[in-house]
């Protein structure tokens, strides 16, 4: 398991930060005492570091520099500075990666993974496959592949996000603004008629397994996918 | 020499008057001969004259430095005489000068901690923004809907406080990079992607061909963000309008047209709205505006040598045309 040091002052950030790490299985501690962050740093001994600028006493620079001294480990930055010259900054003492606030969870999440990649080999990578089953339905979000009671199809990468969103909110109307924000940077042009399009193909891959009617159009609101096929497993 | 003139007129009357009053005098009291008369008149004259040449040239400077017109600083503060005129004068000046200088001094400091602070508080304002963002982030419900959108105001709002906060200070933060524009626009569309789900409006991104151009791409992604946030907000209300944004070269220049089918702007705004605070008609219908974005817009492209216009046709929508020099391939 990677363990993740996490040094940030504001609590709440901290909190929601490692709770979502938590689900991907990293091990994370975070820093009370901002005058003893090294000591922190040597007892835990971790595969990254999370590190904001602005900190009481010293700032992430200075601790960055600090933990060069002892380690190679990747060390990500968390700053709400945007501009170039704060990042060159930040990478000429030493930092990997730059996170600016605010940030989203998979941002986050894809540039930890793609730092621990890179300095521990590919087998970090498999940590984080990610797959939601409902009822014996299995989407698997990064290989792309949807299986019921032992058929496989394969779905594109808009197809994949868009069930993504209706299996983890089964029974529960996903309103349009959220499947369009979830699958704009795939497309060169989205409009409405774009998400009426994908989710007729998500239909025809279901059906393609059996399974009919599972996804409902809520009138003004958005769809919602009710499992009502049969788990023969 | 004439100021110097003007400033002795009055000793010079009341000599001559002086002379005129013994000479008659003596007349009055019987003494005739004109001849040995003149010639006091003259010897006293030329004592005179000589007087006044001799204090003229130790204070030429002196009233060649009051009759010249507004000279600059430093050589107001160049004095080489000794007189005491001109000493004291000096000193005067100096003394002024430094004053003045300390004044300029505090302020040009309070101005700088002014933008520090706003600098930093900004930043500190971005954490619970962030706090808020993740909180929200896997929320469906309208509440939390709303919340983001409230949210995404307040981080324009913060943006924009930070930018007009650092234009003084363009220089020092500018970052100037070989950028692939159609790049630059997709990822300020996509961020800008709630914005325009929101609304129902959608861009249309058209490029013929890939365009390099040279230009820092932070501010220019705020430039491009305050016109898309325009743009969205005078076409909303009305669904399946869109935004275009097409690409295209022009010579040798690249520009970038941002076209929207909103209400467009009044003609007689038109020349006023890269104004400072200038809201016109527009702005007085939606309560958005702070009459800054435009400005900001044009402040921040001339600094950066691209070239802004605007076109609009009231009910018909508005133009704006971003020019760049192309990066020669």
């Amino acid at each position: 398991m990677f363990k993740i040091f996490i040094v940030e002052d504001d609590k709440k950030l901290v909190s929601l930060l490692e709770e979502h790490l938590h689900k991907f299985e990293y091990d994370t501690r975070s820093v009370t005492d901002f005058a003893a962050v090294l000591s922190d740093f040597r007892s835990y001994d971790p595969h990254l570091v999370l590190l904001d600028i602005n900190l009481p006493k010293y700032d992430g620079y200075y601790w960055c520099r600090q933990i060069r001294g002892l380690s190679t480990c990747p060390i990500i930055f968390i700053s709400a500075r945007e501009g170039k010259m704060d990042q060159v900054m930040a990478l000429e003492n030493g930092a990997d990666d730059y996170l600016t606030k605010p940030f989203d969870y998979e941002i986050a999440v894809a540039k930890i993974s793609s730092q621990l990649r890179r300095a521990y080999g590919s087998y970090a990578a498999s940590q984080q496959t990610r797959s939601v089953t409902v009822s014996g339905l299995t989407l698997d979000v990064d290989r792309l592949y949807l299986t019921l009671n032992g058929q496989k199809v394969e779905l594109s990468h808009t197809e994949a996000k868009i069930l993504e969103e209706l299996l983890t909110r089964q029974e529960q109307v996903v309103s349009r603004d959220r499947l369009l924000d979830r699958i704009w940077d795939d497309q060169s042009f989205v409009d409405d008629n774009t998400l009426n399009v994908y989710v007729t193909r998500v239909r025809k891959k279901l059906s393609g397994l059996g399974v009919q009617d599972a996804v409902q159009t809520v009138r003004g609101q958005g769809y919602r996918l009710l499992p009502n096929w049969e788990d023969e497993a | 020499m004439k100021l110097y003139l003007r400033d002795q007129a009055p000793l010079i009357a009341l000599y001559i008057l002086q002379l005129f009053l013994i000479t008659l005098v003596y007349r009055l009291d019987g003494y005739r001969n004109a001849e040995v008369s003149l010639y006091a008149a003259l010897l006293s004259s030329c004592l005179f004259a000589g007087y006044l040449l001799i204090r003229y040239w130790r204070n030429r400077t002196f009233y060649a430095r009051l009759s010249a017109p507004s000279p600059t600083t430093e050589e107001l503060l160049n004095n080489k005489q000794q007189t005491p005129l001109s000493l004291s004068l000096h000193r005067l000046i100096k003394g002024q000068y430094r004053r003045y200088q300390t004044e300029l001094q505090q302020y040009k400091h309070k101005l700088d901690s002014h933008i520090q602070f706003i600098n930093q508080w900004v930043h500190q304002m971005k954490t619970p923004v962030s706090v808020i963002h993740l909180i929200i982030q896997h929320q469906d419900k309208p509440e939390f809907t709303a919340i983001g959108d409230e949210l995404d105001r307040l981080r324009k709002g913060l943006d924009m406080v930070l930018y007009t906060a650092r234009l003084d200070t363009f220089e020092k933060d500018f970052y100037v990079e070989e950028l692939d524009l159609e790049q630059v626009v997709r990822s300020v569309t996509s961020s800008q992607r709630r914005l325009f789900i929101r609304s129902r409006i959608f861009p249309v991104i058209e490029f013929e061909r890939p365009l390099r151009i040279t230009s820092d791409e932070k501010w220019l992604s705020f430039v491009m963000t305050q016109l898309v946030t325009n743009a969205v907000r005078y076409s909303a209300g009305e669904e399946h309008r869109q935004i275009r944004f097409r690409g295209y070269q022009s010579g040798s220049e690249a520009v970038l047209d941002i076209q929207d089918e909103g209400i467009g702007i009044p003609q007689g705004d038109l020349p006023r709205v890269f104004d400072p605070y200038f809201t016109g008609e527009n702005g007085r219908l939606y309560q958005e505006s702070t009459g800054m974005g435009l400005y900001l817009v044009q402040q921040i492209c001339s600094r950066m040598g691209h070239g802004v216009e605007i076109e609009s046709e009231e009910g018909r929508g508005t133009t704006v045309r971003i020019k760049f020099k192309l990066t020669n391939v």
